[in-house]
Formats: structure tokens, sequence, C-alpha cells
């Protein structure tokens, strides 16, 4: 008697359960408490060049998740608050999010600092924080920690793309011009100590130190032509790497050196740029309008017209897909993701989540959410900078090189972590 | 000798030395043209602009747009580069005139507080009218290659800056002291109120040197547009370039910040063949000792004891 | 008001706490400015310098020697002291706009050893971690803390304007050379005075330090050193209480603005400046005091 009770009373909630798995994920549903994020990012001043892209590359992709009735039933809010490009400003923000607000995580930063400053007080409040549009490899390896998680690449990847095509060119004596400050030289150091692993004969024959948003860079483009390096690499970006090229062109430079700069193929540099492009210079940037990486994946375009038209409608001078467009998008999904997987928003369920990683597809590709370190490894794209017929650049010979064939293993991330850890005692 | 030619391969090469030397004087012909108008206003009125260097990005910024409206022609780059700075002009005669004539009876402090409020609100200006993308203007064809010198090239833009820098510090420099209102101007920084009893219209006299002192930060933003980014922040950078170079050349001397400028050009130029990374350092240093050994600055004059 | 302050934590949310420390250390530092400003008529253009000494003392005793959180809070005035007293010796030799540019200077000069002596500072990431013992963790009992040692800080900045060498150092603003006639040595005075503010300065950094867990070369920045200037001018300057009333309404305002319209914040700041200092001399004490929209006549010279 008792057994069939038991069979009839499990079989009912059984019922109940399945009934709640068909509707649970509709819209109707999702009118529960909302899961909030807090989101840390600078909306004022000069870094808006990149961050509005971004912001509105999250906004579609949540306008999508909660339209399709949200994650485990629940729409996700965002809150953003500003880091006036401060680091201590953006602590005081995830604080208040915290405390105020009770976000459930916090997402965000676009400067190493603000990220690393977050990702500190994330590990202290025990908070769970998604670093999603500043690249330190820092954030997850020398500083990695549980609290921690990186939706977007890191400096590694994407400089270990641009050093293996440098190695393929016929150059030895490389020289560089890096802003001074923490970004320029963890790129240098990255591009450097691997470009001659790959090739042990180049040599490093000049350094320039440029302070970070200095506006005239001609003695630096003279002494390079006076170092007898035959390739460049350049870690500088946005305004400063347009002034930087503008001003090295006409003494010759770009005839002398293989230029290699990461950042140089981004539209927000190519644009202004325009005829005075580095035609020929190696890059990395998302080349979302290459015909073969539309072939090479189907749905880019789709995403494409469909993030133009939302950045239209939402007002944006410049609509085109951003690599920070991407990046708002995919941080969006990721984090929708590890929530769903962990069927709760608990901290410790989805630290669990992420550290035994997944892997999504996004229209550029699959991207690897990797456990051991919490780290985004996205495809990277090598390109070459060219002129079209109406003397407007663009990025072409686009080669995919997928972050997991270059990134650190997670060995190497344990060695760094290690190393730092040791250092700390110290 | 083997030393120095094993540390500094250059050393030797001749003609690289002349192009670092040209690079260097262009770079400081730059900082010269930027810190002009800062000194010719503290000079007369005895405010330190701070808005000097949001003046400049909006002479920056209208040479985008007016290069953008006046047809492919070109003319339409010269003309746009006589009409940006009116522009910045004329912002600067309604700012003298509704803001800071009402306070040059207060405190100096005061004077500075306005015109660093007024960097905010002219930064956020032209972030919601401009929009926050990069922008940039291209070089007159005439000037957009390079020239050999020693054969080695040379960007022909900046030839136009070697030129039109000391000519222009020259100009003002025979308007000072060869013109009726350069005199005027002049008495006006030893003292205002006597002239106002000879019957000079003091006031108007402020106003026509704050506009002619904005003319120049606009200027000298319209003319440094095509080598750089017009982007947001260039406020900052340039003021700062701009106020140090003031400083060590002395407030108020133009022969001062001409040769500050030279310094600071010259010891950039030269300093990071040495030191790659002495560029964050070597403004400030340099300003620190000047500042310690003559607080007036190389060729400024002591300010009178209150 | 002290019982109102006091039990603040019981009543108000703890994002109110927290801002309620900010307002105290933001108070300090701006009334630590103003004992130069407002007592002394010398405008430093370069205190972040001072503050900043002060969180990185702080900071890099607590973090890097395993220094107890009091002790090197307390270090943390010493060494913005000895700092402020060095470049002091230079900067009081001048005046008025001449002053002002060499404290600046002195600021950046700050700024740039901090941001590029990576080795000891952590560079442009700063120093992170630097959280105060269990005891004082909790926003509420740093509260507490604060307003305690901010407190008491006020009192004795308020002793020292009201000393003797507080009125001197008032006869030195508004006529150095009958001063000096009448036998008081201006200099001293003026480097007592910088050298104060620099102490006190340091302290609001050192409490800054382990309010934020971090420091960064942010805090010797240029522009930081614009925010007590501000805030006391908000406040009106000529008071002693003024920059406390205006580190209340700056924070107020900053806190409900900037995060609703983080663009044109600085727009809105910008344009309360101007007015203020266009039509409300007095700031908004003085308003408050009833001393009116009239711009008082120019300081005797």
């Amino acid at each position: 008697m008792a057994a069939t009770r038991l069979g009839v009373l499990s079989r009912l909630l059984v019922l109940i359960l399945a009934l709640a798995l068909v509707i649970g994920p509709h819209a109707a549903w999702a009118q529960g408490k909302p899961i909030r994020i807090g989101e840390i990012n600078s909306y004022s001043g000069v870094a808006t060049v990149y961050t509005f892209p971004y912001r509105e590359g999250l906004a579609m992709a949540l306008k999508e998740i909660n339209d399709a009735g949200g994650v485990l039933g629940r729409p996700i809010e965002i809150i953003h608050r500003d880091d006036k490009l401060k680091p201590d400003e953006a602590v005081k923000a995830a604080r208040e999010l915290v405390l105020q607000d009770k976000v459930d995580f916090l997402a965000g930063c676009i400067t190493s600092a603000v990220g690393l400053a977050i990702s500190a007080y994330a590990k202290d409040a025990k908070v769970l924080y998604f670093a999603t549009h500043c690249q330190t490899s820092r954030l997850t390896w020398d500083d990695g920690h549980p609290y921690v998680a990186h939706t977007t690449n890191n400096v590694n990847q994407y400089v270990r793309v641009a050093a293996r095509k440098a190695a393929a060119l016929p150059v030895k004596k490389w020289a560089h011009i890096s802003p001074d400050y923490e970004y320029g030289h963890n790129m240098w150091e990255e591009f450097s100590t691997y470009l001659k692993k790959l090739k042990p004969d180049v040599q490093f024959v000049q350094q320039n130190w440029p302070k970070l948003g200095e506006p005239d860079h001609s003695s630096y483009v003279t002494a390079i032509l006076q170092s007898g390096a035959d390739g460049l690499f350049s870690s500088l970006w946005g305004a400063q790497e347009i002034a930087f090229v503008k001003q090295a062109r006409p003494f010759g430079l770009f005839d002398k050196v293989k230029f290699v700069a990461p950042a140089v193929g981004n539209p927000d540099e190519l644009d202004p740029l325009g005829k005075e492009a580095p035609v020929g210079a190696i890059t990395t940037g998302f080349a979302w309008y290459d015909a073969g990486l539309q072939k090479l994946h189907p749905k880019l375009l789709d995403w494409t017209k469909r993030y133009t038209e939302w950045a239209k409608a939402k007002g944006l001078k410049d609509p085109q897909p951003k690599l920070g467009a991407s990046w708002g998008y995919a941080s969006a999904y990721i984090i929708a993701e590890a929530i769903k997987r962990a069927k709760s928003t608990d901290t410790d369920k989805v630290i669990a989540v992420l550290s035994e990683g997944f892997d999504m597809d996004f229209p550029w590709g699959k991207v690897q959410m990797r456990g051991c370190d919490q780290q985004a490894i996205p495809p990277q794209w090598a390109s070459v900078v060219k002129l079209d017929a109406q003397g407007k650049p663009f990025i072409g010979d686009v080669e995919e090189i997928h972050g997991r064939d270059v990134v650190r293993s997670c060995d190497e991330v344990k060695e760094l972590r290690a190393a730092a850890a040791a250092k700390q005692k110290k | 000798m083997d030393w120095l030619t094993s540390l500094f391969p250059w050393i030797t090469n001749g003609p690289l030395i002349l192009v670092q030397v040209m690079s260097g004087l262009s770079v400081a012909m730059f900082l010269f043209l930027v810190s002009l108008g800062m000194s010719l206003i503290f000079g007369v009125i005895r405010i330190v602009n701070l808005a000097h260097g949001s003046f400049y990005m909006v002479g920056a910024y209208l040479m985008v747009t007016l290069v953008e409206l006046l047809p492919e022609r070109a003319w339409a780059f010269w003309l746009a580069l006589v009409v940006a700075p009116a522009g910045v002009a004329l912002l600067g005669g309604v700012i003298e005139m509704a803001l800071l004539r009402r306070i040059y009876h207060r405190e100096p402090l005061m004077q500075l507080i306005l015109t660093f409020g007024l960097i905010l609100v002219i930064g956020t200006l032209v972030l919601v009218v401009w929009g926050t993308d990069n922008k940039s203007v291209s070089r007159p064809d005439v000037l957009a290659g390079s020239v050999a010198l020693l054969g080695h090239p040379f960007p022909a833009y900046y030839l136009l800056v070697l030129a039109l820098a000391p000519v222009l510090g020259l100009g003002l420099w025979l308007v000072f002291y060869r013109t009726r209102w350069g005199m005027l101007i002049r008495a006006a920084t030893v003292d205002r109120e006597m002239l106002g009893a000879l019957g000079v219209n003091v006031s108007a006299l402020y106003t026509q040197v704050f506009v002619f002192g904005s003319w120049l930060a606009g200027f000298g933003g319209a003319l440094a547009a095509p080598t750089v980014a017009v982007a947001l922040g260039m406020d900052a950078d340039v003021l700062i370039t701009a106020f140090v170079v003031v400083v060590i050349g002395g407030l108020g001397s133009f022969a001062g910040s001409f040769v500050a400028a030279l310094l600071v050009g010259l010891l950039q130029s030269f300093g990071i063949l040495i030191f790659p990374a002495v560029s964050i350092v070597l403004l400030f240093a340099i300003m620190a000792v000047v500042l310690i050994v003559r607080p007036w600055g190389l060729l400024g004059r002591p300010e009178d004891a209150h | 008001m002290l019982v109102g302050l006091a039990v603040l934590p019981l009543v108000a949310p703890a994002f109110f706490v927290v801002l309620g420390i900010e307002i105290a250390i933001v108070a300090l530092f701006a009334t630590a400015f103003n004992l130069l400003m407002g007592y002394g008529g010398m405008v430093s253009f370069g205190h972040a310098a001072y503050f900043a000494l002060g969180a990185y003392t702080a900071a890099l005793l607590a973090k890097k020697a395993g220094v107890a959180m009091l002790l090197a809070l307390a270090a943390a005035p010493v060494v913005a002291g000895l700092g402020a007293l060095l470049f002091g010796v230079f900067i009081v030799r001048l005046t008025a706009t001449y002053f002002a540019m060499l404290s600046l200077a002195c600021g950046q000069i700050v700024y740039t050893i901090i941001f590029k002596w990576t080795g000891l500072t952590g560079g442009d990431n700063g120093l992170l971690n630097v959280w105060p013992p269990v005891l004082f963790k909790s926003p509420v009992a740093y509260y507490y803390f604060t307003l305690a040692v901010v407190g008491a800080s006020l009192l004795l900045l308020h002793a020292i304007v009201t000393s003797p060498f507080g009125y001197a150092l008032r006869a030195v603003r508004e006529n150095p050379r009958r001063a000096r006639f009448v036998g008081v040595d201006v200099r001293r005075h003026q480097l007592l005075a910088f050298t104060l503010s620099g102490v006190f300065s340091g302290l609001a950094g050192g409490l800054f330090a382990f309010f934020n867990g971090s420091v960064f070369p942010d805090f010797a920045r240029f522009d930081k050193s614009f925010e007590p200037l501000v805030v006391a001018l908000l406040g009106g300057m000529h008071s002693f209480f003024g920059p406390l009333a205006g580190a209340v309404g700056f924070k107020l305002l900053e806190t409900f603005i900037a995060r609703q319209w983080p663009v044109y914040w600085p727009l809105v700041l910008g344009s309360v400046l101007i007015a203020v200092i266009v039509l409300l001399p007095q700031g908004f004490v003085g308003l408050v005091e009833g001393r009116g929209w009239r711009t008082r006549p120019a300081r005797p010279k």
C-alpha cells in the first residue's frame, strides 16, 4: 500500500516538475523577480567611443534574452554605473551596487586598473564579477581567483596571433612603440617573448615609451628610423595611434618597416585615418564585413544587420558593429548561460559551473569559457590593412586563428599564479 | 669616442641627427603655437586660462566640420584654417563679456576656477555636438607628401608649421612693441587704473586680448588637426603641455615661451634616444627645476610683492 | 546634529553609511585645504599630492610591512606633513598665481613618481586589498571610526584657526606687509599653515585608503586637487564649516546626478561652479547666512 501511494505521489511530482519545465521558460513566466547585474564602465568623457557601442551590444543581447523568457524564468536587469575612468570610483560603485542595489553579480570595466580593482573588491566581498571589456591577462591569470570570470579575450590571445604573423615576416630587427603604462608594458612583454620563442633569431633593437596621450610623436618616428629596425610593433590605440600613423607616414616610416599594430584595424581608427591608413599593416581587428568571414560564419551577416538597426534606433552616430559591440553582446549571453547552467543565481553554484567551463556558439564562431581560469577564449583574426577603390580603408586577407591554439595552457596559468603568490609573500 | 658610438650608434650619422633635430624643432613649434595664446592672456589680463586646451579642441573640431562641409577643393582647407579659429575667437569673446568681465576685480583664484568650470562645460558640449567617434582632417594635397632632407624624407606639412610659428611670434612681438594698441596693452599690464583714468577703454582692451588669445588657441587646434586625431580628451593633453611651456618660459613672456618650447622639444627629441621612457617624467622635471631656480620662469618677470 | 550622525547607521540603508564615510573624508580634506585658502589666502593646486602621500603611506605600511591599521594611519599625516614641508619651503616663497603654479608642478611630480615607481606603488594598477582589520571592516564600524577621527581633526583645526597663530595667519592674508611690520614672520607662518594643511590632507588620504580598500595614482593627479577647492568654494571659503557643508552638497549632487546622467555630470558641475563664482561669492553657506547674492567689495590689496 505504502509503496503505491509513494509511487502516485512521486509520479504527481514528476508531472508538476515537467509542467513547470514546459511552461517555465515562456515569456509569461519571466515576470519573476529580475536577476540584477551591476555594470560598471566608463560612460562619460574619453572612453565613450568604445563603451557606447559596447553598451548597445549588451542591451541588444539582454533584450533578446528577456524576450525569449529570461533566465530561470526571470528577466535580467542591468544597472549601469560610470567609473569616470578611475579605479577608486569603480570600487565605490561596486560597493554601492552590492550594498544598496543588492545586485546578484558585478560586471564591466574598460581599463585594466578598473578591472583589477573591481576584481579585488569582488574577491573580498565574495560577489561574482564578470570582467567584460578590459583585456589585461592579470585578471584571470596572475591575480585570478574564483570570484572573477573574464568574458572577452585577454591581451595574450590577440598579441600572440599578431606575433605569429610577425614571425612569418622576413623581419629580424624589431622596434616597438607602446604607451608608458601597465597595458603598454604588458603588450610588449607578451609580444616580444612569444616572438622570440617562435623565431629565436629575432633582435629587439629599439624601444619607444611615449606617455599615454602624447600628442606629437615626430621624435619617436625619427628615432625608429635611426635604429635600423625593419619591423615595428605598436601597442598604441585609439586617438594616439591615429596621431602616430598620421605623423609617421610622411617620414616614410611605413615604407621602411613592416608595421604590426593589433588595434589599427578597428573602425574607430581606420575610418578617421581614411586614405592615410597604413596599408599593408598586420592587425587583429573584427572584419564583420569580410566575405570570407561571413562564409565561414553564416549567421554573422544577419547579426551585423540587426546590430546596425539597433544602434541606429538608439541614436549612435556611427552604428556599424565594433569589436566592443560584439564583446557586450557575447558577455550578456555568457553570463545568462552560466546562470542557466547553474539553475540558480547563487554565487557558489555559478562559480561551480564556470570552473567546469563550457562552449557557446556566437555569430562569429565558438567561444570557449575555460574552466581552469574562467577565461573566455574566442576566435581571433589576423588581417591586413588595405584600401578599396574609393580610397576607403578596410581589413582583408582575414585569417581565423582560434584563441585556444595560441593561448597559455592551464598549466602555464598555474605557474603564473604560483609566481604571483610567491611574489606577494615576499 | 668609441664608447660613445657604441652607446649611441646614431651619433656619427649626420643626416639622421639633422632629421632628429628637425622633428624636435617641429614638436617645439607646435608647443610654441599652443602656448602663445595662454601666455598672451596671462601677460595682459593676469588670468591663467585653464580653458585654453578646450578652445584648442573646439578649433580642431570646427576644422573637421568645415572641411567636411566645404566642397573638396584645394582652397577649402585654407578657408577652414581661417574660419575655424575665427569661430573660437567668437566663443572667447562671448565668454569674456558674459562671464570673465564680471569677476576681474576678484581674487585671481576665482578666475582660475571659472576657467576650470569652462573646461567641464565645453568638454561635455563637444561630446554632445560632435559625438564620441575619433575624427580627422587630411592635409592639403600640396603638403601631404614629404620633402627630401639630405636624402631622408621629412613631412612637408611640418615645414609650414616651422615657418608659421616663428612668423606669428615675430608678428605678435611687432604688434606689441611697434603699435599703439600694443603699447596700450603693455600699459594695461602695468597699471590698469591709471590707463582707465587716462580715458582708455580698458574693458574693451581686455575683451580684444581675450578674443585674440582664443583665436590663437583655435588656430593651434586647427593647424594641428591634420597631424592628430581630433578626439575627446585632446583638451587635457594640450592644456598640460601648454601650461608647462608657459610656466617654464615665464608667464606672460612670448620670448620665454619660444625658448621653453625649443628646450622641451629638443630635450624630448634627444632624451628619448638615451632614455626611451623619459617622456612621462621630462616635462615636469624641467618645470620643477626651473621653478625652484627661477620661480618666475626663464624669461618672466618676478611678481610684485603685495 | 551629533545625535543624527550617531543614529544614521541605525535608520538609513547601508549605502548612506558608505556615503557618510566619504563625505566625512572629503570634508576633512577640504577643511584642511581651506586652512590655506580661506585663512591663509594661499591657493594650492597640488593638494592631491599630500592626500596621495597619506594614502600611499598607509597602504604601503599596511600591505608591505604588515603594520596595524591604526599605526599605518598615524604614519600617514606624518609623511604627508613632511612632504608638504619639503615642497612648502619652495612654494611659500611665491605668491598668488606663481604659488598655485609651483604647487601644481610639485603635485604632478608626486603623481609621476607614484605612476612610474611600479615596483613599490603598483603603477597605474595601484595597491589593492588594503582593507581594515575585522573590527572596523563593516561599513558601520568604519563609519563610527571615521566620524571620530574626522570630528577630532575638525576640532583640532578649529582650535588652530582660533589660536593666535590662526589670527596671525589671517593678518598675513589681509595684508602681508602690515603683518610683517607688527612682527609676524610671514614666511614661517605660511610654511606652518602649508605643512599643517598637508598633515590633515594626509590623514584624509589615509582614511580613504582603508575606506576604499585600495589606492591609485589618480589620488595625486591635478584633477583630484580641484576637489577640495570646488568643495570649499561651493560651501563657502570664509566660514570654518563652509567646506563641511560643501562636502555634503557636492557629494549628494554627484551621487544623484552622475548616476542618472553620467555624460552630463561635468556639464552640471561646471555650470554650478561658474554660477557660484559669478553670483554667490560667499558659497552656499553665505546664502544661508543671508549674506546674499551681491558681490562683496574686492579684497583690499
